[in-house]
């Protein structure tokens, strides 16, 4: 593991301009991510349907959001479907990653190149693809051919980032663990792992975005009871955009913002 | 009376058997266009008849083909348009409606009846029609435009928007030459790619899915858009006029149909049916303002509704359709506007 | 240096596997052939099919869809394409690293949120986002509302439906696929070792290039590949905010599919895409070999 950072000694002057322009740099730089966002927000309020001028303030966007049956359904079908697809993705990423890295296969490079192909395809021939694959073993289109579409286009993600981390790692780490008795396994969960835990979350957080936008590939693997929130998004965006799906936007920023904060404190309040 | 018993029993499961075969599974595969029918109208049906109707949608006809004829999914009612239909029907691909079972049938005005792509109304019933013709910023586009020539005039360059389909724009400059709609000869085409190319350089944008955006925000003042857009437009603000353009202008008609492999039959007739009831049909008209070809629930529109210029526009003109192109065609026109935009 | 993220077959410590190393790398091996290479094996039956009625394909041996991909409006569009995602890429390093890089010099907690704050927006639909960038830039959106109140402008700009539009589109889509990877290579670099260089006298910028660039190499490179390579295939941003006046390469595919019905020829365009990618990320790894 790399040295526990001691807390950086105050910057010389130099780099103390450096400093500030680095804050200021990333501060533009989020104002540029949130703008729309913030757009959206502001607009889910706005009491008029067509999101041009402002009319009024109100909160029934919300109300109706709540009442519309089909945007709940394919958000929940999203939520769940992203969720698995990132658990498998990470899974099948963080253990490739690193079996690649140990063990000196034949055909590493070969698979390495397999892996990236998701990434590369334009997704409309992968969701035909995977359509005409599925027809041919006869398979039902669901939540299961939803999942493994998703996982499949996700884990490259999760793999390269977790592969970009392991180039630098110190192979003196898991040969001092072996050395103390523990079993390649043991070594992998309790020292590896923890080392990997940055990529690894970077990672998980590309496929959960990935699956959770995923419009093409979805539309080729579903059936009704798995239809995703992009899908919907995509039929309703074409007669106007409805300030319902601000209002959507907007409560799911507000809910992750929210778990995150959550998560915090019960981390915090267990490691007490 | 050990033998009467069992005889009983049998007799019991036979009827039982032939209940549940008989009876339809209270359900319905529904393949429609996206945002095409409003919730309401299948929860009512749901609530009239008991039968859970499974709404998948599509947006594009070549999107429905891919899934359709996939095999996977077993579609009770589908929704193709015209010339979609056409070549389901040729292909063998639809099953005859039971016109005995269609009683709203004869709501249908005549006029869209005995279309050239089921003339003998055997295997589609219309839903919805519309047009594609010229939508006019009245507030920045003071002189009247008429047709495709005052469109591409050249005043108006860099403030227009059409749609992003190639056979929409094809057939209007087939229109330009006064040749058939449904005429993609190889000579035609070649006679089009001049017409277009001139086009293109006046075009700021193509949309298909919502060309509305372009023209609400101000950053084009008239469209080739499709008559439902207009309609959202014009209801939106009277500023925006729409006109069918003289050189001529075509109809789509959007249809119900039963898949050969539909699985609920029955189910299927009666949604069709019910969705041919003049105060349903008029529920589908109020949330989205295309042309309803149900005389009965015409009656029941509102005077705002069908003074709507793009939902009904008046026009003495004959309004073709589009029939099926069967080969490469498709591919062809693909092409020519492929190699047009990227000209330069 | 390492040339590409992926696997280091230099690594001296790696080890021949044995019963463990083939039984765990199974599952992946299995799905990948099951989901990427039967549908590319299905893929490639298709592009030596014909188009028959109502877009169904009949099979046979037409190579003919291969010969048409290399027409040269679709090279100019291939062109195009790579063009617009090297750009993209380009902007998104310049952009992106200095973000990366703050991030991970922060402490644990500060962190972690700062890498959520940078996803978060991502979580809301993509179409939705995009058209909030329409309802910004458009001409009464709020971009010129705000310049035209303040007098900056007398007229509305057109910057909607222009290249200018696209790049602000595929810049927003790709940066956190740049920060991510910048993040999580800066994050495990060792603080000392900066400070040693700057106590050797380098001076900021040595620093920065000899020092900082070359370890945090296998995030930037990582962060390249995953924005430079879905980039090519994109083409949603051009339509939405471009207007969709020019094609990409991923329109034109999309096409086959979708408008066109001309399955066979989708079917070669996609394989040759996936080849040439295949092709030059081989032959990158070749190269990496033997420099290192």
């Amino acid at each position: 593991m790399p040295v526990t950072l001691a807390k950086p000694r105050f910057p010389p002057s130099g780099l103390r301009l450096l400093n500030w322009s680095l804050i200021a740099w990333t501060t533009v730089v989020f104002v540029f991510l949130y703008l729309p966002i913030a757009v959206l927000v502001v607009y889910s309020f706005n009491s008029s349907r067509l999101n041009i001028v402002w009319e009024a303030f109100t909160f029934k966007w919300y109300g109706e959001l709540f009442g519309h049956s089909p945007l709940i359904n394919t958000l929940k079908n999203s939520l769940i479907i992203a969720s698995i697809s990132t658990v498998f993705a990470v899974i099948l990423g963080t253990t490739g990653a690193w079996l690649l890295h140990r063990y000196r296969y034949r055909f590493a490079r070969a698979i390495q190149t397999l892996i990236c192909i998701p990434m590369v395809m334009p997704e409309i021939v992968m969701g035909i693809s995977l359509l005409v694959f599925f027809t041919a073993v006869h398979i039902d289109l669901g939540y299961p051919t939803v999942v493994i579409a998703h996982t499949t286009f996700c884990f490259p993600f999760v793999m390269l980032a977790v592969q970009a981390r392991l180039q630098g790692l110190d192979p003196a780490l898991e040969e001092a663990a072996l050395d103390l008795g523990a079993t390649p396994l043991k070594a992998f969960w309790l020292v590896i792992v923890p080392c990997l835990r940055p990529a690894v979350i970077s990672g998980a957080l590309m496929a959960f975005t990935l699956s959770m936008d995923e419009l093409i590939i979805s539309i080729f693997t579903t059936d009704p009871s798995s239809r995703t929130l992009p899908m919907q998004v995509f039929g309703m965006a074409k007669i106007g955009l409805n300030p319902m799906l601000n209002a959507l936007s907007a409560i799911f920023i507000v809910t992750t913002v929210a778990f995150v904060l959550f998560s915090e404190q019960l981390r915090r309040m267990s490691a007490r | 009376m050990q033998k009467t018993i069992r005889l009983l029993l049998a007799l019991g499961l036979a009827a039982l058997c032939a209940a549940s075969l008989s009876a339809q599974s209270k359900r319905l595969n529904f393949y429609g266009w996206s945002e095409y029918i409003p919730q309401a109208v299948l929860d009512g049906f749901t609530k009239e008849t008991g039968i859970r109707v499974n709404y998948e949608t599509f947006s594009s006809g070549e999107e429905m083909l891919a899934k359709l004829l996939s095999g996977r999914a077993r579609y009770d009612v589908i929704q193709p348009n015209d010339y979609i239909a056409e070549a389901l029907i040729k292909a063998g691909q639809l099953q005859a409606l039971d016109t005995s079972k269609l009683t709203n049938l004869g709501n249908i005005l005549p006029e869209f009846t005995g279309m050239p792509h089921d003339v003998e109304n055997a295997f589609t019933v219309p839903y919805m029609v519309g047009t594609v013709g010229i939508v006019v910023n009245t507030e920045k586009v003071t002189e009247p435009v008429t047709g495709y020539a005052d469109l591409f005039s050249g005043k108006y360059a860099g403030r227009i928007v059409v749609l992003d389909d190639g056979r929409e724009l094809a057939t209007a400059a087939l229109y330009t030459l006064g040749k058939d709609l449904n005429d993609f000869s190889p000579a035609n085409l070649e006679a089009v790619r001049p017409i277009l190319a001139a086009w293109f350089k006046q075009i700021k944008l193509f949309d298909s899915d919502s060309p509305k955006t372009a023209l609400i925000g101000g950053d084009v003042d008239l469209g080739l858009v499709w008559g439902g857009e207009a309609a959202i437009l014009w209801d939106q603000d009277k500023k925006f006029q729409y006109v069918l353009p003289k050189e001529g202008a075509h109809l789509f008609v959007d249809l119900l149909a039963i898949p050969k492999r539909a699985r609920n039959v029955e189910n299927a007739h009666l949604f069709i049916n019910y969705l041919l009831r003049p105060d349903v049909s008029k529920l589908i008209s109020d949330s989205f303002p295309y042309t309803n070809p149900n005389g009965a629930a015409r009656k029941l529109l509102t005077e705002a509704q069908l003074a709507n210029p793009a939902s009904y526009p008046k026009t003495e003109m004959k309004l073709d359709t589009f029939r099926h192109l069967g080969g490469d065609t498709g591919a062809r026109i693909d092409k020519l506007i492929t190699d047009l935009k990227n000209a330069n | 240096m390492q040339a590409l993220p992926g696997a280091n077959p230099e690594n001296p410590h790696a080890r021949l596997p044995r019963v463990w190393g083939w039984i765990l790398i199974a599952p992946m091996v299995v799905w990948l052939a099951l989901f990427v290479l039967a549908p590319l094996g299905i893929l490639f039956v298709y592009s030596l099919g014909t188009t028959g009625e109502l877009g169904m394909v009949e099979f046979g041996l037409n190579w003919g869809n291969y010969a048409r991909a290399f027409d040269p409006i679709y090279l100019k569009i291939l062109a195009r394409s790579i063009g617009y995602a090297a750009l993209t890429t380009a902007l998104c390093l310049i952009i992106g690293y200095p973000v990366g890089w703050f991030i991970a010099r922060q402490r644990p907690v500060v962190r972690n949120r700062l890498l959520l704050l940078v996803m978060i927006p991502f979580w809301t639909s993509f179409l939705i986002r995009t058209y909030a960038w329409i309802a910004i830039l458009k001409s009464e959106g709020l971009l010129n509302a705000t310049l035209l109140a303040a007098k900056v402008i007398p007229q509305p700009l057109e910057l909607l439906y222009t290249p200018f539009a696209v790049m602000i589109g595929l810049v927003y889509a790709y940066l956190p696929f740049m920060i991510l990877p910048v993040y999580g290579s800066a994050e495990k670099l060792d603080n000392a070792l900066v400070e040693a260089a700057h106590d050797l006298g380098a001076g900021p910028l040595r620093a920065f290039g000899e020092v900082i660039i070359p370890l945090t190499w296998p995030g930037i490179a990582a962060g390249m590949l995953l924005v430079f390579v879905p980039a090519i295939g994109m083409f949603a941003i051009t339509d939405l905010m471009g207007g969709a006046r020019v094609s990409m390469i991923g329109n034109v595919i999309h096409n086959q599919f979708t408008k066109a019905l001309n399955y066979p020829f989708g079917a070669a365009l996609g394989i040759i895409f996936t080849l040439l990618f295949v092709l030059t990320y081989a032959l990158l790894q070749w190269r990496g070999r033997k420099r290192a």
